[in-house]
């Protein structure tokens, strides 16, 4: 049989709290991440608002590293993955250093190293620069700064599919574990806010100017934001040796290319379809079975039509049926750690049967019909939770989470 | 309830697209190497006055029309016409026509190092300098790290798995590997993996400060005696993959087999030689025992296509590394280093090392290394340069080995198989 394989540790970095407990209970009481962007002038763009992660001390969690030595997304993905192996209960327990790896994804790497560098080009200081465009900003730094921080000697990929790319890492660490070449896996998303980031969105018109509303028939768009999450992976067969508290499993993914647009979808939402679908042929589950979708939700006009177009279709007469809820409306778009976060936010709900809600949610769109679980989180077993995440480039991801029955 | 086990299916390499700086054909660039040729010469692309080193292995007549016909370039920065033109060439060669790609969902697993960080900076830079309403939406388009991937699925409509695996120089291995992991399971028949990178001032200018580079007139031959450091280059290879009793169906030709690939780890981020040659053993020995994997007959390595670049630790290690994983007759094998002919073409590196590997087991004749006239003393392995006979000395080519040392604590190896005489006349 194929190893079946489950999450035992939650690590997140959130615009809403870090720590699987803090950032849980924010999700389900509605809580916002959103306030004045702080890291940088917004005063000649049209738009303001942020999710940034604030109070954020990378030495209170680092404890091998300099966390000077690296960039803010590996500083947000080394403290999620350090989260995460405690929350585990893997922080002092021997394992096979060879036999455990890391996979993590992002939308940007550590951006902040070229803003620094063309902060001195511009300035006319290029013999101020240094190495840091190689030493710090690529972004496999992101997977290397947390492996080296645990000490992981296995597996070590960096995963760069923009914002489905939390998706894609969980996707992949779940391929590794099956084929028996690895044996405990670290898999998430890590982004920092950053300047690039916040212009082009907001070139490009989709940033809301106040608030995010997913589904919502007055949504004005997206807001960006910033964090980090880590789950830890393991056979169920070991977890269960180990009496490890287990969150769900993780049961099949789908993964397709609109090869349609780089920043507009698919105008039937095909790429996103036959992701689902994928996921549900690949994993043997059929959709009636699926009681929670955390939508890629991002709370822009085209993506949420577009997206309940492709949930009618996959779902067909049960799409109004099954809940939707968009935790984008409390974190904001945090990029390459969206997918990761919101697959945290799967597990969890499979494992509480309770739904975070979608917020700011006023006026129905008849274009997205769907049950978005409007501004009240829900007390709701979840047998199966499907994580959709659509990024830059046409890609798609969904993983299928499903709860663990000891 | 969970599917059945799954047994994994073998994967054949069907295309290769290279576009390189000896060579746009793979068959041309192993004519090249054969000949000892080097494509390094002084940068055109940017000034590099004041800087210690100048030198490069650069595309330098890289013009995108010629590979990709009737659609609009515009929106393609230089990454993404590199990346869609070698997919363009890898189809055409496998025989993946429109029509199938129709029919089939086609992956793509690009790798690469820095995407584009040319755009990225000039992105930013307008922001600063002209204000951020002055950005233009194509160049944050191309921003994102997969942008040359989503820009290589549009063109040629590739809607399977859409990745871009980051690694820095084992990128284009770990792409390869990643690939080879979608059609072995099934995922989809076929994926298009390999690695993109371009040649742009803000790498050379970072790869500089760090000391990393070769300065002029120092030596940047792959395992010289007195190499200093590499130049870097810049290219694409990709590969298509492909599932082997379909690609046999369909009358594919299959130019190799890959048997087996793994990457291994180094806590030490590289920081310490005896850490990156026991990283770069396990990765060897994974990937060997994968290929040896039950069911099949005992592989001998003929050949080794290292990554070897000319920096003076990484060379080093990576010869202690193989040595110790494939023992006496092992270090006696015939050694590749194509960086020291094409630069360190960071993400492209190892698909570019592959595809050349992939050249030697069909042409039966192995490239020494151009320029090593005077190879380190006391070295693990044993190179030669390129006017000796390997080819002669060695005999059949059985399988090759390809390694990837990162520069950050990563090592990847990929184990290639020939198919000359063993899959029928096709092969």
């Amino acid at each position: 049989m194929e190893r079946s394989v489950v999450i035992t540790g939650i690590g997140a970095v959130t615009p809403v709290g870090t720590g699987r407990e803090v950032f849980w209970q924010a999700l389900l009481a509605g809580r916002s991440g959103f306030s004045p962007v702080q890291s940088f002038d917004t005063s000649k763009m049209s738009v303001h608002v942020g999710a940034e992660v604030r109070d954020f001390d990378p030495a209170e969690h680092v404890r091998s590293l300099d966390p000077q030595s690296m960039g803010r997304a590996s500083q947000l993905a080394v403290a999620a993955g350090r989260l995460a192996l405690d929350d585990a209960g893997l922080g002092q327990v021997a394992l096979d250093p060879e036999r455990a790896g890391v996979v993590m994804g992002t939308t940007s790497g550590e951006p902040l190293e070229v803003e620094l560098y063309n902060d001195r080009y511009v300035a006319g200081e290029v013999d101020r620069i240094g190495s840091e465009l190689v030493t710090r900003y690529p972004c496999h730094t992101i997977a290397a700064q947390l492996a080296s921080e645990v000490g992981f000697m296995g597996a070590n990929a960096m995963i760069p599919t923009a914002c489905a790319a939390g998706n894609y890492a969980i996707a992949h660490a779940l391929d590794l574990l099956r084929s028996g070449r690895a044996d405990l896996m670290l898999a998430g998303g890590a982004d920092s806010f950053s300047r690039i980031t916040y212009t082009g969105f907001a070139r490009l018109g989709a940033i809301a100017p106040e608030i995010c509303r997913p589904f919502d028939q007055d949504r004005q768009g997206m807001i960006p934001g910033e964090g980090a999450a880590v789950l830890v992976l393991e056979p169920a067969e070991r977890a269960v040796a180990r009496g490890a508290r287990i969150y769900a499993e993780v049961a099949g993914y789908g993964l397709s290319c609109d090869a349609h647009h780089m920043t507009a979808a698919h105008p039937e939402g095909d790429g996103p379809a036959r992701a689902m679908e994928q996921a549900l042929r690949t994993a043997g589950i059929a959709p009636e079975e699926v009681s929670y979708v955390s939508a890629h939700g991002t709370g822009t006009p085209t993506n949420d039509r577009l997206e309940t177009l492709a949930v009618h279709r996959v779902f067909g007469a049960g799409a109004r049926r099954v809940p939707v809820s968009s935790v984008k409306s409390m974190l904001g778009h945090t990029m390459g750690a969206a997918s990761a976060i919101e697959a945290a936010v799967c597990a969890l709900a499979a494992w509480s049967g309770k739904i975070p809600p979608t917020m700011n949610f006023r006026e129905p769109d008849p274009e997205c019909d769907l049950d978005v679980v409007p501004n009240e989180a829900r007390e709701h077993p979840v047998e199966v939770a499907m994580n959709n995440a659509y990024a830059f480039g046409g890609n798609n991801a969904s993983v299928l989470v499903r709860r663990w029955h000891p | 309830m969970t599917a059945g086990p799954k047994s994994r299916s073998r994967v054949v390499v069907t295309g290769l697209g290279v576009l390189s700086p000896l060579g746009d054909r793979v068959a041309a660039l192993h004519d090249a190497l054969m000949a000892g040729e080097r494509a390094i010469a002084p940068v055109e692309a940017f000034d590099t006055e004041g800087l210690p080193c100048r030198l490069a292995a650069a595309l330098g007549g890289f013009a995108p029309e010629p590979y990709l016909e009737g659609g609009n370039l515009r929106p393609l920065d230089r990454t993404g016409r590199l990346a869609a033109a070698a997919a363009g060439l890898a189809l055409e060669d496998a025989g993946w026509t429109a029509e199938l790609r129709d029919e089939q969902e086609v992956g793509l697993a690009l790798g690469t190092m820095f995407g584009s960080v040319k755009t990225i900076a000039e992105f930013d830079r307008r922001a600063l300098e002209a204000g951020p309403q002055y950005v233009k939406p194509f160049d944050f388009a191309n921003s994102v790290i997969n942008a040359a991937a989503g820009q290589a699925a549009i063109w040629h409509r590739l809607r399977g798995p859409n990745a871009t695996i980051a690694g820095g120089t084992t990128a284009g291995l770990q792409a390869l590997a990643y690939g080879r992991d979608l059609v072995a399971t099934g995922r989809t028949p076929a994926v298009v993996a390999g690695g993109a990178e371009e040649l742009c001032f803000e790498s050379f200018l970072g790869f500089a400060r760090a000391g990393a580079l070769a300065a002029n007139e120092e030596e940047a031959v792959p395992f010289h005696a007195e190499r200093r450091g590499f130049l870097l280059g810049e290219g694409a290879a990709l590969l298509v993959l492909e599932d082997e009793s379909a690609a046999r169906e369909r009358g594919a030709t299959v130019h190799a087999e890959i048997l087996g690939a793994a990457t291994a780890f180094d806590p030490s981020r590289g920081r310490d030689p005896d850490k990156t040659a026991a990283t770069c053993a396990r990765a060897v020995r994974a990937a060997l025992s994968e290929a040896g994997g039950a069911g099949r007959a005992p592989l001998e390595i003929d050949c080794l296509s290292t990554s070897a670049s000319g920096s003076p630790a990484v060379d080093r290690a990576e010869a202690r590394g193989l040595a110790e994983a494939l023992g006496e007759r092992g270090a006696k094998l015939p050694v590749m280093a194509v960086k020291g002919s094409l630069g360190e073409a960071l993400g492209a590196s190892g698909a570019l090392q592959t595809a050349a590997l992939i050249e030697v087991l069909r042409r039966g004749e192995i490239p020494g290394i151009a320029g090593l006239d005077r190879p380190e003393p006391g070295l693990a392995l044993a190179p030669s340069p390129a006017s000796s006979n390997l080819s002669a000395r060695h005999g059949e080519l059985r399988a090759g080995l390809v390694t990837s040392v990162g520069l950050d604590g990563a090592v990847s190896a990929l184990v290639v198989r020939s198919v000359i005489g063993r899959m029928g006349a096709s092969g």
